[in-house]
């Protein structure tokens, strides 16, 4: 067969492809497993441990698979500290780690394939946030988004995607997605409005974001200062010192020096120190009489948490505290957010599931290519449509691999619906060629007008769903919720009509020839 | 060289009589269908104020999956007084077993978890269970949308096939003008206007468009109203079967309309450009082609949708559309679309008779 100009571009195409679909460095090199998450807090942290870097193995044993990696930490069983020496790619970290460093590191395994499921299969959460009564401007929504991703990247997470969404209403959401699993108190982070403020009596004295200077987040003077019984279990003391700027330390002094000592206790200022967090007051600090009227910069701030057990109440307390610094590093939202969508899709469906998909196509494939078979009765024929419904879909995984898009539940719609529209195209070239009346050339430049007519069609159907016209107000549907079928239907029609068709055309034309 | 007449062979004289005699009265087949449906489908509106049911993420709710073998008749008569609007029902895996539950309700998921983690005597997390939860204002305007997008696309996709058929380049422009004003008076105004003007204004658009295609690209009016006539019937059939539809139902059917077209637009240039060979021996060569496209793609989804079918996603939901609009396809495009088609050809050619004499 002879190898024509349009089989070329194809066969091009799909080499580029499968060389994106595939990550032929970690298939070779490819050891090890990647770090996802680091908690901020941690002495894993200090030692430099980041999210991306490859932990290969961990006191001498291999750590290639999330199993093996397991099995390495399963030292930490007996609950008590041990020693580990990390290699990573690039590094060495060795020290002696508590426990719980299996929660403070997040790993993945590295795939060969580059190929991103989206939060539907591989389980992940997605949140739509809108201002509570209150219509988003385009700058209000870059202002929530940049700092939305400021306290996710204080709070320790890095590897998630907040992007803007609108709808036909002129409605504005951001659109939060963390793929696999997510710190359990996500909801809080995100929605608190962050209001942070430090008030004597009536009046305050600071706010969070621009009156704090500092806030010291690890190190000796910050953590869990003891723990008590209550009624409902246990509860932890945590602490951690802040430094106010110049201009809040001064309000500060001022503000004091007007309050009395207490009668009952003169150690102290007759007003606490009172926090409140989003209108909530959430501790009462006694304020000891030499700060009376003094210019000091560094506060200590107190808070607890609760928990059947003790190592609960520790684990709250924890939690209390980075949300706290996390708010009063960021500062607060001049509005009330609400979350109008939230899905937390768990990881269990998606393995099997994609397994699922794979039988499907592969099924659906044998039975297509058994009607053609049947109809046509050339087996050359129906290797020729298999082999162009398969490029097909190469090309479409390529190029979505190509441009990291995540294929989630209806871009697997999508891709389905392309190969199925390819196969019609396919019929249409072949019975077209079989006609006698009309030049062979002329009969397929018909097939091909044919395909054409159905794509521009399917086209300009599918444009709308993908929100580029919303500036005409025209369908940015569901805040781009289904931007993914529309987007890999739209690849894989363009491909099929001027790739692959083309490309089958050619190969039909000579098998008529021959 | 290989005999090449499958796709020519001409069906028996008589019934080729036959049915040039009597083509026309075939179309009572699909008028009847259409009729009915329509009916149908005005009578479901006037009961339920609405062309479909909708499912929590049109209406706005919590949908819970949880990884669990409780039986549901439990699971419901423990549950159904705490949780409002409450509906159960089970997946189950590769093998048969039930190892999911699904529970929907109106309420939000902070109502919902802590009653259910009661029941289960077990905390939800991502390890044992997906929430899914979609406010009510949220919802409300995603439906709408949804609605406008898929009414947009008809109305585009067929406006192509009209500046591909239609003769003329002022007619041309003034379908892409018309279409394009059309799109944003959707997108931007239909729903900022009084619902009576909107819907005064939308039919004057139809109507215009309606005319343009009749008076001037018969064969576009044909396909256009197939895919209208395919949407219809199944979107009855959908609604008799009682689907509750997601936003992705939705999509299925713009992705009907896709498939729907496909054959349509075979069937139309096959018999426009046709040459020496009768209208018969065009329409018979365009319904095997037609019929091993419409063919393939029902056996490959019914094939996909066994083993797709225990996951409970939304994948199922648009493979059943599509399957069922598939098959209204057959009906429409080999009833209905043939007999326009042949009827206006035939129409056209005794008028150019006339015109001769």
């Amino acid at each position: 067969m002879k190898i024509t100009l349009r089989m070329w571009i194809l066969i091009i195409l799909l080499v580029v492809s499968i060389l994106s679909i595939f990550s032929f460095s970690t298939m070779f090199s490819g050891q090890g497993v990647v770090v996802k998450f680091v908690e901020k807090n941690s002495s894993i942290f200090e030692n430099n441990l980041r999210q991306g870097m490859i932990i290969t193995s961990i006191n001498g044993n291999v750590t290639n698979t999330l199993a093996e990696y397991n099995s390495a930490l399963s030292i930490f069983n007996d609950n008590s500290s041990h020693r580990l020496d990390i290699r990573t790619s690039t590094t060495q970290i060795v020290g002696i780690f508590e426990p719980n460093f299996r929660n403070q590191v997040l790993v993945s395994e590295r795939s060969i394939i580059n190929i991103k499921t989206g939060l539907d299969i591989q389980g992940g959460s997605r949140a739509l946030i809108a201002a509570k009564d209150h219509k988003l401007t385009d700058s209000e929504l870059n202002d929530l988004i940049a700092l939305s991703q400021q306290r996710f990247n204080v709070f320790g997470l890095t590897d998630l995607s907040i992007r803007k969404a609108s709808d036909m209403s002129g409605n504005n959401y951001m659109m939060i997605e963390i793929a696999g699993s997510s710190p359990k108190d996500l909801e809080n982070l995100i929605l608190q409005q962050g209001k942070f403020e430090g008030k004597l009596g009536n009046t305050t004295v600071f706010v969070g974001g621009v009156d704090i200077a500092h806030v010291e987040r690890t190190g000796q003077s910050a953590g869990i200062i003891g723990c008590s019984a209550v009624s409902t279990g246990e509860s932890c003391q945590f602490t951690f010192p802040i430094s106010l700027t110049e201009e809040a330390a001064k309000r500060h002094a001022d503000i004091t020096s007007q309050i009395p000592l207490s009668t009952e206790n003169p150690e102290y200022l007759s007003e606490k120190l009172d926090l409140y967090v989003d209108g909530v007051l959430m501790d009462s600090l006694f304020v000891s009489k030499d700060l009376k009227g003094k210019v000091t910069t560094q506060i200590s701030i107190q808070g607890a948490g609760t928990g059947a057990t003790r190592q609960d109440a520790i684990t709250d307390a924890q939690a209390n505290m980075k949300n706290l610094q996390t708010i009063l590093i960021t500062g607060s939202l001049p509005y009330k957010l609400e979350i109008v969508k939230l899905d937390t899709i768990s990881p269990l469906l998606g393995k099997t599931f994609v397994k699922a998909i794979m039988i499907a196509g592969f099924f659906a494939i044998i039975a297509v290519s058994l009607i053609i078979l049947a109809r046509y009765r050339k087996i050359k024929i129906s290797l020729a449509l298999l082999v162009t419904s398969f490029s097909e879909l190469i090309l479409i995984l390529g190029f979505a691999a190509l441009i990291r898009w995540n294929l989630d539940l209806p871009s697997i719609a999508g891709i389905i619906a392309t190969i199925g529209t390819g196969v019609d195209s396919q019929i249409v070239i072949l019975d077209e060629s079989r006609f006698k009346i009309a030049s062979l050339k002329e009969r397929i430049k018909k097939a091909l007008f044919i395909i054409f007519t159905s794509f521009a069609t399917a086209f300009v159907s599918l444009v709308p769903l993908t929100g580029a016209l919303s500036i005409f107000g025209i369908g940015a549907a569901g805040a781009g919720l289904l931007k993914g079928f529309a987007v890999t239907t739209l690849i894989g029609i363009s491909a099929g009509v001027f790739i692959t068709r083309p490309a089958f055309a050619d190969m039909i034309k000579q098998f008529s020839e021959e | 060289m290989e005999k090449i007449t499958t796709s020519s062979e001409v069906p028996k004289r008589g019934l080729n009589e036959t049915f040039n005699k009597h083509y026309k009265l075939i179309l009572i087949i699909p008028i009847i269908l259409l009729l009915s449906s329509i009916a149908y489908i005005s009578y479901f509106y006037s009961q339920n104020n609405d062309f479909i049911h909708r499912d929590l993420s049109l209406t706005g709710g919590t949908t819970i999956t949880v990884f669990s073998n409780v039986s549901l008749a439990e699971l419901e008569n423990a549950l159904s007084d705490k949780i409002p609007n409450m509906e159960v029902r089970y997946l189950s895996d590769s093998s048969g077993n039930q190892n999911q539950i699904v529970i929907m309700t109106s309420q939000k998921p902070e109502e919902v978890i802590p009653t259910l983690e009661n029941y289960f005597g077990f905390t939800l997390t991502e390890d044992n269970s997906s929430v899914e939860f979609t406010g009510s204002s949220l919802s409300e305007s995603f439906y709408k949308q949804l609605g406008i997008t898929v009414l947009i696309a008809f109305f585009w996709m067929a406006a192509v096939v009209f500046v591909i058929f239609a003769k003329k380049w002022r007619l041309k422009f003034l379908a892409i003008a018309i279409n394009l004003l059309f799109g944003i008076f959707l997108g931007k105004m239909f729903f900022s206007f009084e619902i009576v003007i909107s819907l005064i204004i939308l039919l004057v658009f139809i109507a215009a468009i309606v005319f343009l295609y009749i008076k001037y690209s018969m064969p576009s009016f044909a396909v256009m109203f197939c895919a209208f006539a395919d949407i219809i019937m199944t979107l009855a059939v959908v609604d008799l079967i009682g689907m509750k539809i997601a936003g992705a139902g939705i999509v299925a059917f713009l992705m009907l309309i896709g498939y729907s077209v496909d054959t349509d637009i075979l069937l139309t240039t096959r018999i426009l450009t046709r040459k020496e060979n009768s209208i018969n021996k065009e329409i018979f060569g365009a319904f095997k082609t037609g019929m091993t496209m419409t063919l393939t793609a029902i056996s490959a989804l019914a094939v996909a949708l066994i083993f797709v079918r225990p996951f409970g996603t939304v994948l199922n939901q648009m493979f059943d559309i599509i399957l069922i609009g598939l098959f209204f396809d057959i009906i429409n495009t080999w009833l209905t679309n043939t007999v326009l088609l042949k009827w206006f050809i035939e129409s056209k050619e005794k008028h150019n008779e006339e015109v001769r004499l």
